[in-house]
Parts: C-alpha cells; structure tokens; sequence
C-alpha cells in the first residue's frame, strides 16, 4: 500500500486553479480569499490526519491538484513541529507559529520551493501570485493553529477529556515526527 | 533396542532459535538462540572428520556408561536457570545475569579437548568475557559452519536432552531448497559421530503444514498449502502441494523479526526514550504490538483512548534504578513493515500479501485453488495479534481485485476463489510441533533411515525420505 492522498476531488463550483496549484475552501476565522467552507472535514483537517502516517513514505503520486495542497500541508506542519522546541509553552508556541505563518515564505514555482518540478504556477502574473500568497497565509495560520490544539492535548487525557492546553507540553510523540521527512523534502 | 520405547527426539535449529525436545509433547523443552560461544585460542579438531565419508564405525566418540533415556528426561525444561529455560530472543540477554557458567558436563563422554564452547543462553553470557567469540552456525535457514553446527548438537544432545543418541531416533528439520550434499552432512554426523538409532529430515513447511490440522478451522487434513514462516532473519513464502514444495514457486522477503525490533528502536530513538536497546525493543514488540487495520485510523484512536499508549519498565540488574519507558504508535507501526514495507526500508517495498498472491500465481493453475484456501502461519514474527485477518483481508482484496477484472474483459462470471489464513495456538513453534505430531506416531520409524541402512548403502540414503501419509 503507498502513501494516503487526498480523498478531495477537484470542484469547479468552489475550487479555483493557480496554474496547477489549487485554492480549496478551508473552516477558518482568519482574513483571506478562502470561500467559506460547506463540509465539516475539510483539507486541513486532512492534512492533519495524513501527517503522521504519510511521514513514513518517501514516495508519492500526484493524483488530484488537492493532492499538491496535501504536500504543502504536510511539509509546513513538520516545519511547525521543528519551531515548536519540547519545553516550549502553549502561548509561546503560538507566537512562534503565528510569526512562522506570515513570515516570509517562499512560494510555490519561485526559487527555493522544494518541489518545483511538480507544481506549475504563472509566476508572471502578479495577480494570480498575490491571490496565491494570501491564500497560503491564510491556510498556514489555520493549519498552525489547529496543529498546536492537537500538539498540546495530553496524550494520558487524550482529545475528548477536558484539560487546560495552555498548562500542558507539547506531546514528544508529535515532536518526534521532525525526524522523518515525507518525501525526503522539507519546506 | 531401547530406542523402541524412546521418545523420538525432535530438532528444530532456526537461523535464530533452537527448538529442542520429544516427539509426542506439547511444546518444546529447550528453546534457546542458535549460537556458539568457541574459546578464542583453541582451534578445532573435528573439523577434518565430515570430509572423512567412510562408513567405518570404529571411532564412535560419543558413546556413554550413562543410561539417561527420553522417557525420564521428557519435560526437564522446567530448569530454574535462566540460560535453560525457554528463550524468545536470538540476540539480547533476556535477564542473564549470572556470570558463573556451569562446568562442562561432557567431560566424562569425550576428552576435554574439545569442550571449551558453549551453546545457547550460556553462549550469549560466556561471549560477554574477553575469551570467547560468539557466531551464529545457521544463515537464512542453512548450516554455515558445519564445524560449530557438530558441536551445537553435541552439546544440545548431551548437556540439554541428556540422551544416548543411540537410543533414540532423531527428526531434523530444513530449509526449503535445502541441497542434497547438506542432508547427507547431517547423516555422516549423526550417524557417523552420534551413533544415532534412526533420523528423519523434514522440510519445515511441510511440517508447519502439518502443525495446523490442530486447528479447528482446518477440516481435510490436506499437505496443500502455502506456508508463511517468519522468524528472526527471513520471512518465506512456501506453496506445498500434497506434501511436495513447488520449489520454483518460493519467494522470500528480507523483513522478519530483527528488522521490527530495529524499526521499534529507531521510533524509541526519534522520541528520545530513557532505554533505547535492542533488548527493550524487542520486549515492547513480543508484549505490546499488534497488527491494526488502517494507520490513519488507529492514529485517531490513539488521540481519542489514552489507554492505547502504555509504559514498560526497565530496572538495573541490581533493581537500584528505574527507567520508564513510553510506548505509542510502535505498537501498531512495527508490524505494519509486513503490509507496508516502505515505512521502514527504501528496498524492499512489496507488501506481504502482494507477494503471497504473486506466489500462488507462480504455481501449476490446477493447485492454486488449495493454495489460496490454505495459508498457514508458523514461526515466532506471525505471532501479533490479527496478523492473519490482516493477511485475509489484503489478499482477499487481491484476489478479488483480478477477478472482476477477468469477468469485465471476459465477460464470464468466475465461480470466485476462496481465500483462508489459518492461525492457529501452536503457530510459534509450528515446525517443532509438526515434527512432534509426526514423530510420536507408529508409522514414524518406517519412514527413517536407521544406522544399519546407513551403513549398508552410504550417506546418498538421506538425499530421499518418504513422505508420510498421515491421513
Ligand atoms: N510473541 C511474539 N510476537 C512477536 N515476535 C515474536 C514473538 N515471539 C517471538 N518472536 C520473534 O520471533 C523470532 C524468532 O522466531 P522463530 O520462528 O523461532 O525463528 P527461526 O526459526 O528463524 O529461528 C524472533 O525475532 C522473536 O523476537
Ligand atoms: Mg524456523
């Protein structure tokens, strides 16, 4: 069995193509050009649940364009988990988290993205990159933030239980997936 | 003609463990690592003698005064030193901690020249002193070292069975594909040193095979099958048809017990645990690890049952210290190697029941329906929980998967394939079972060769043994 893709199949009606880059609605509170998101589970959430076991595989097929978003998904939360160092607290996680988000990252098709050869943006249309680059700010400020909520669950409480996450550390069981690259590649 | 009465003794030498005891128990009575601990100065002598092939009986070494039989040692296992009792591990001290070794009990049968060497649970303490270097005689099922493999037996026979050999017959087991020069080796030594009554060599599937007719799921007790044996270096593929190995038909994957310990140290590595060593590893993967349907679910699982993870602890030797150790996703990861092999390794990528399919389409088309319908599990790496149902599942999907793929380019329905993984309680030690099983029967001393046909018609005797009809 390979490595887990995305189960979201291209939608004309909500999904909008840059290049061959796609901008999926996401659940989030955070400014930007998402539209707002009808289903419960969306591509973050997915994201979420890949990472662990896709951290183990070193070879994937792009299927679906949401498959590339699933990529940037999983590399940019390894990079969350290496910032967020094993003592660090909640609230220091999130301002770490935050920064990283809107910090000057690097874009897709420009140089220095890990996976140029596979992801095909119209990097001489500005329009199309600003749209790119504010959604990309917008879904990583979302992704880092629901990671933190799962990386400070106490995994002796696990999810259901009530716990304050703010006193909590970060679980070393989350921490401990830096060591594996998805695809040997890193953002 | 005390070997009339005797228990046939039953030997199954693994690659890492060594099952030793009589035909008829239940269960092995030694069970310890194939390993030999040789003193580093002395060089051997008996090694000129297995190229030695004349049939001439004069130098039986190995006989005795000593008139221990089977029938009174059966279920001396129970030793209270814990270099005798039974083992699960090939490489790591499970709780050897005595550092006295117990003298040489062969010194009455043989001069001592030869003694200074150690087998089992005592080869693995004795190689921790400077004066003892430590091999492995057997290498993905084959005898390397005929030399350290002569005296593992002596030593098995003599110090651990404590039985005359000439009062006993003996059942051996063997790869598949074994080549005919080995089997007769084995005859010159056990006839030729050990002065042995009778021996029967048996391939271990064919007795992993016979092993699973106690199970209740099995209803023919058919030798079709295909075996899957795991143990500590290699796990094979082996189709069986009435109780002959399709030889051509064998595959292998180089993923079995040792790699799983290596991947659940890696995983205690990653997350910085107190006790990283392979002997830990190896404790979590024998008491903790399961085989689960889906990663990503029993991920979830994880988050939401706290009661999923769990903890092990390690003390010093003199219980001074403690160390706890955490324990998470290795208990579902590791044995997920067998059905998703990229996870751990950048060579091997082909899941367990892609090859187990790819097996039984390598066979003649009229055997495959048995095959598929009988897939047995022997050896220590099957032992996790759900192992077979996982198996089942894959293949089943496989299976079905071609088959509507004929039917939509045919366009005739298939009458479908049924496919059937049988686990079963005496999967671990299936082979010595088996051997068990066949050995303690009437018909088994008609189906070896005995001393006297040895040395009327030579060594080639062995290249053939019948096969038993027990039906
Ligand atoms: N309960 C268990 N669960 C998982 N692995 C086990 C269990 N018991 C033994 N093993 C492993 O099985 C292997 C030995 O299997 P065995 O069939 O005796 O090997 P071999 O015949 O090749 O020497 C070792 O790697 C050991 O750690
Ligand atoms: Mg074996």
């Amino acid at each position: 069995m390979p490595a887990y893709h995305s189960t979201f199949p291209y939608d004309p009606n909500t999904d909008r193509l840059i290049g061959n880059f796609v901008i999926m609605p996401i659940k989030t509170k955070f400014r930007g050009p998402s539209y707002p998101c009808n289903s419960d589970y969306d591509i973050i959430d997915e994201c979420l649940d890949l990472f662990r076991p896709n951290s183990f595989f070193k070879n994937f097929e792009i299927k679906t364009p949401s498959d590339r978003l699933l990529i940037y998904g999983i590399l940019f939360i390894n990079q969350c988990l290496a910032t967020i160092q094993p003592h660090m607290s909640y609230n220091d996680a999130v301002k770490a988290l935050v920064n990283l988000s809107l910090n000057h990252f690097v874009l897709p098709g420009t140089p220095g993205f890990p996976l140029n050869s596979t992801y095909q943006v119209p990097i001489e249309d500005p329009q199309q990159m600003a749209l790119l680059k504010s959604y990309l700010a917008q879904f990583r400020q979302e992704l880092a933030m629901r990671l933190i909520e799962r990386v400070y669950t106490d995994p002796k409480l696990g999810v259901e239980a009530e716990q304050d996450k703010t006193k909590n550390s970060p679980s070393k069981y989350w921490l401990s997936f830096t060591k594996r690259k998805f695809m040997n590649k890193s953002l | 003609m005390s070997y009339l009465n005797n228990p046939a003794i039953v030997m199954d030498n693994g690659t890492g463990l060594t099952k030793l005891g009589f035909a008829g128990n239940d269960s092995p009575s030694w069970i310890f690592p194939t390993a030999i601990a040789t003193s580093q100065g002395s060089q051997s002598t008996s090694s000129s003698k297995k190229l030695d092939t004349s049939m001439n009986m004069s130098n039986t070494n190995y006989s005795s005064s000593t008139t221990a039989t089977g029938a009174t040692s059966t279920g001396t296992g129970t030793n209270k030193n814990s270099y005798y009792a039974k083992s699960t591990s090939a490489t790591a001290f499970d709780n050897l901690s005595s550092n006295v070794l117990l003298s040489n009990n062969l010194a009455g049968k043989r001069g001592t020249e030869d003694l200074d060497f150690y087998i089992g649970n005592e080869a693995l303490i004795a190689s921790q002193g400077p004066s003892y270097s430590l091999s492995y005689p057997i290498k993905h099922g084959q005898i390397e070292n005929w030399d350290h493999m002569e005296r593992f037996w002596e030593n098995s026979i003599f110090k651990y069975l404590r039985v005359e050999p000439e009062d006993h017959y003996f059942l051996l087991t063997e790869p598949p594909l074994n080549p005919p020069e080995n089997r007769e080796q084995v005859a010159e030594i056990f006839f030729e040193s050990f002065n042995c009554a009778g021996l029967y060599i048996a391939v271990q599937a064919v007795l992993a095979l016979a092993a699973s007719w106690t199970s209740s799921k099995v209803i023919d007790r058919s030798l079709t099958g295909t075996v899957i044996d795991s143990g500590d270096g290699v796990t094979h593929v082996i189709p069986v048809a009435e109780g002959y190995v399709i030889g051509s038909a064998i595959k292998n994957i180089p993923i079995a017990g040792r790699d799983i310990t290596l991947f659940i140290q890696s995983l205690l590595r990653e997350r910085g645990e107190q006790d990283t060593s392979l002997k830990t590893a190896e404790r979590i993967k024998q008491e903790y690890c399961y085989v689960c349907p889906d990663i990503v679910k029993e991920f979830n699982k994880f988050d939401r049952n706290p009661e999923k993870f769990a903890q092990f602890v390690v003390e010093n030797k003199e219980r001074t210290s403690k160390k706890i150790i955490d324990i998470g996703y290795e208990r579902f990861l590791a044995p997920e190697i067998f059905f998703n092999p990229e996870i751990a390794s950048s060579d091997f990528l082909t899941p367990l029941p892609t090859l187990v399919d790819q097996t039984i389409q390598a066979c003649p088309i009229d055997v495959r329906k048995g095959l598929y319908n009988n897939i047995v599990l022997s050896g220590g790496s099957t032992m996790f929980k759900d192992f077979g149902r996982r198996l089942q599942r894959d293949l089943k999907s496989i299976v079905n998967n071609r088959i509507a793929q004929n039917e939509r380019l045919t366009g005739t329905k298939s009458t479908g394939v049924d496919v059937s993984v049988i686990s079963h309680r005496k999967q671990r030690n299936a082979v010595w079972f088996g051997g068990s099983l066949l050995a303690q029967t009437a018909e088994f001393r008609g189906y070896c060769h005995t001393k006297q046909d040895y040395e009327e018609y030579g060594p080639e005797i062995v290249r053939n043994f019948s096969l038993f009809n027990m039906v």
